[in-house]
């Protein structure tokens, strides 16, 4: 088995313009796909049913898809097989007067006869979404606020806080604008998914602004340091989420799945963000910023 | 060494280790916990009679529905009276209310005044969406009260909410359902009363939500002029003890044995001998189009509907016309079948519900033990890939058993603690808290990474003293991490946005017990690894 290391990467041969360009530019890329989505649809990632309203039924029968397509009085917008059971399914619908749950015990058959179609069932009213939508706009809000407020009493100068709070930013817009090419609808999960992004991302920023501005040594050695450090937790928080996300999927646990799937992502970005973004305004900030 | 510096120098490690005893102790110590309200005990009788531990699981892990549904209403609040003397205001109140009643047409139980003593205000609900805000305002100002449209808002007041969950709780204690819980959430400005009920499906929690409940005694009796009229002869609080749903031997009639309260009961008897029904016993055929103008019946009503439709009684109709009857009060409600004359007792005994919930505008949730219970396993596989997983990282990282099997070790007894913290509060756990289990694992492992790399920094630890400042160094970036993921998931935890305040908690807790519990211990492991050597 090989051992992991974290590569050395040569900044010197870097510009800081170079090496904020990439980040910047995928950031220009991921904000530019959210303003579509907010053209296209009217929302910049498309609402799942926990905000859009709408009903979820897991249901267990022997019946077909396109039997359970043609089952209800209302279309599925979404008809889609649990990997690890056999005959369960996951059916979405939007918003809807009639009793979709009732519809399913009625028109499919049931694997069991003393069981139920129905395993799991979830319905929201429009209005409830609607309520839930400004409740999380308020959360994801308040939280960026209090990070970036944390993030100057941490350092009290304006560069590397701004640098902190811009890749935060960053490591947010990027898994957003991934949900909407990968067509992931926003749900709670991916909320809390995109809460711990702001909690999760900082850490490896906050601790190369540590090596870099509050401890002596060669710039390149304190941030060859750093990575060591946090490239590692990254990774590895990366790899658990990948394994959360894959098994959760395979199991049909969706609130699992959606939560280390955008982590997943985030993380990613993170990494960009903190090692290009954040690494080029330390560099100019400590190189050229404190002489004036 | 002697014992205090055995301590001194390793209390980080026996911090931990008290920790996790007490975790342990909690999570399988047979039997109730200490604290615990009775309530809560009872759940558990029920639902984990044969589980070995004391976690507790809740909906989405056992199975079970949850509804919430804000309330259907309007209010204007605060209305100032201008009172000479402050002892009528409860009078004033009475006949505002009448009056607003009267303005608007409204059915038993849907207007409600509420007053306020100490400032002279009072409160006016309507609980049906029947009128406009302008029809209420202007009802309102019939009153005499100066009212805008703009004063009336939607929904209905904290005392009615209240008055609610406390009925709700009730209806469901009495149709012998347990480890039930009710609620409010607030999102948005709207006010959700929020069930959750274990064992239920959600056609059984709708169907037990949906009845306001509002019982009646009806008399319906001849006008004299060949037609009928009602009037109210009984309400809910006029009821003193509810019996039990019973049958009659002998004529095999379902009914619910009530007393009447004194006072109540003597205006009663007074109101049966005025219309007539003393002196008709047995004369009701309800409905039955020719024996309109001659029907003596008493209307069992709930909601308005006429469930059970009968005549007096002769025996009854004597005691009352003598005005015995009125002295013990014993009074059958009669009803058409056991079943309903066991609704009629649950909503006699638990009261009405103030006011109706709105179920278009509701949430609910359901789930099948079953599943449920196929959940509880997934999300230890889950759990365990992800630690394994990480386990696996650490360990390629650092090539070092010494390093990584600690490190692993310290990150499952946060997970660990946890449970035991849970097990001790009661805390039902859910997906949403295994998601939080998980992310404390992988906040844990950055900065068991962040001290590792910290203390092994530059070659060995040779001295306490170069161990404790590169401690506190470690220690600062991971306080420094804590206190945003504290910060990002505060707003979680408090705003109720339904599954994410429990994975919000257990992430703020499981990172407080972290840093302040079980990673420095980890240090102090680390330290004694390295420099033992």
């Amino acid at each position: 088995m090989g051992k992991f290391e974290v590569p050395e990467i040569d900044y010197t041969r870097y510009t800081n313009r170079q090496l904020a360009a990439v980040p910047l530019a995928v950031l220009a890329f991921a904000l530019c796909i959210l303003a579509g989505g907010y053209v296209v649809y009217g929302t910049p990632v498309a609402l799942g049913m926990d905000f859009a309203g709408g009903t979820e039924l897991q249901i267990e029968t022997t019946d077909s898809e396109a039997d359970i397509e043609a089952a209800f009085s209302e279309e599925p917008e979404s008809v889609q097989a649990v990997q690890a059971a056999d005959n369960q399914y996951l059916v979405q619908f939007p918003p809807t007067e009639d009793d979709m749950a009732e519809q399913a015990e009625s028109n499919l058959a049931p694997v069991d006869e003393d069981e139920g179609v129905v395993l799991q069932s979830a319905e929201t009213s429009a209005s409830f979404g609607e309520g839930a939508q400004q409740t999380a706009l308020l959360g994801l809000g308040a939280a960026f606020a209090g990070m970036s407020i944390l993030a100057f009493v941490l350092f009290r100068s304006f560069i590397p806080s701004i640098a902190i709070v811009a890749s935060a930013f960053s490591d947010l817009v990027i898994p957003l604008a991934f949900m909407n090419i990968a067509n992931i609808p926003l749900s709670l999960g991916t909320v809390a998914g995109l809460l711990l992004i702001i909690g999760y991302s900082v850490d490896s920023d906050i601790l190369l602004n540590n090596h870099i501005l509050r401890r002596g040594g060669d710039f390149y050695e304190s941030t060859h340091r750093a990575m060591q450090t946090g490239v590692t937790m990254t990774v590895t928080s990366m790899a658990a989420m990948l394994v959360m996300a894959i098994s959760a999927w395979i199991f049909g646990v969706e609130l699992l799945m959606s939560i280390g799937l955008i982590l997943f992502v985030g993380l990613a970005a993170d990494l960009m963000n903190t090692y290009m973004l954040n690494l080029s305004l330390l560099r100019w900030y400590k190189f050229e910023g404190i002489a004036r | 060494m002697s014992p205090v510096d055995f301590i001194k120098a390793n209390w980080r490690v026996l911090l931990l280790a008290v920790f996790i005893s007490f975790s342990l102790f909690f999570m399988f110590y047979p039997g109730q916990v200490i604290g615990g309200d009775d309530e809560a005990g009872f759940s558990e009788n029920q639902t984990e009679d044969d589980t070995f531990h004391n976690i507790q699981f809740g909906l989405g892990l056992d199975g079970g529905t949850q509804i919430s549904a804000p309330v259907i209403g309007m209010t204007v609040e605060n209305i100032e009276l201008d009172l000479d003397d402050p002892e009528d205001l409860e009078e004033e109140a009475q006949s505002i209310q009448d009056t607003i009643g009267d303005e608007l047409g409204t059915e038993t139980g849907d207007l409600l005044v509420r007053t306020d003593a100490e400032h002279l205000e009072i409160s006016v609900e309507v609980f049906t969406d029947d009128y406009t805000a302008a029809e209420f305002a202007e009802a309102i100002q019939a009153a005499g009260l100066e009212v805008s449209e703009d004063d009336v808002r939607d929904g209905v007041t904290a005392e009615t909410r209240d008055d609610m969950e406390t009925t709700i709780e009730s209806r469901i204690n009495e149709a012998g359902l347990s480890g039930t819980s009710v609620s409010q959430a607030e999102m948005d400005g709207t006010f959700y009363i929020v069930t959750e009920a274990p064992d239920m499906t959600d056609d059984e929690l709708r169907d037990l939500l949906e009845d306001r409940g509002v019982v009646e005694i009806v008399l319906h009796y001849p006008d004299g002029e060949g037609g009928q009229l009602n009037e109210t002869g009984l309400e809910q609080p006029d009821m003193g003890d509810i019996g039990s749903p019973s049958i009659d031997s002998e004529t095999g009639q379902h009914y619910v044995p009530v007393s009447v309260n004194p006072g109540a009961a003597e205006d009663y008897e007074a109101l049966m001998q005025e219309t007539g029904f003393t002196q008709n016993p047995g004369s009701c055929n309800y409905d039955a189009s020719d024996a309109e103008g001659s029907n003596y019946c008493l209307l069992t009503m709930v909601d308005g509907e006429v469930i059970d439709a009968h005549g007096i009684n002769p025996d009854l109709a004597q005691s009352m016309d003598t005005g015995d009857w009125s002295s013990s009060g014993n009074f059958r409600m009669m009803t058409p079948s056991q079943e309903e004359a066991q609704t009629l007792a649950i909503n006699l005994q638990a009261g009405e519900l103030r006011a109706p919930l709105n179920f278009d505008e509701a949430q609910s949730y359901t789930i099948s033990p079953a599943l449920a219970d196929q959940f509880k396993n997934y999300s230890l596989i889950i759990g365990a890939l992800a630690i394994l997983t990480v386990s696996g990282m650490v360990y390629l990282r650092y090539g070092d058993r010494r390093v990584a099997l600690p490190l692993i070790l310290t990150a499952l007894s946060e997970v660990l603690i946890l449970l035991g913290i849970a097990a001790l509060l009661r805390m039902p756990l859910d997906l949403s808290h295994v998601a939080g289990f998980i992310a404390v694992v992988g906040t844990g492992v950055d900065d068991l990474i962040i001290i590792a790399d910290e203390v092994l920094d530059d070659g060995e630890v040779n001295s306490r003293r170069v161990f404790e400042s590169r401690f506190r160094k470690a220690f600062w970036i991971i306080g420094a991490a804590a206190a945003t993921t504290i910060i990002a998931m505060s707003p979680l935890a408090v705003l109720s946005l339904g599954d994410l305040r429990g994975f919000a908690i257990i992430t703020i807790l499981g990172v407080l017990i972290g840093v302040l519990i079980t990673r420095p211990a980890y240090g102090d492991i680390l330290r004694r690894l390295m420099t033992d050597k």
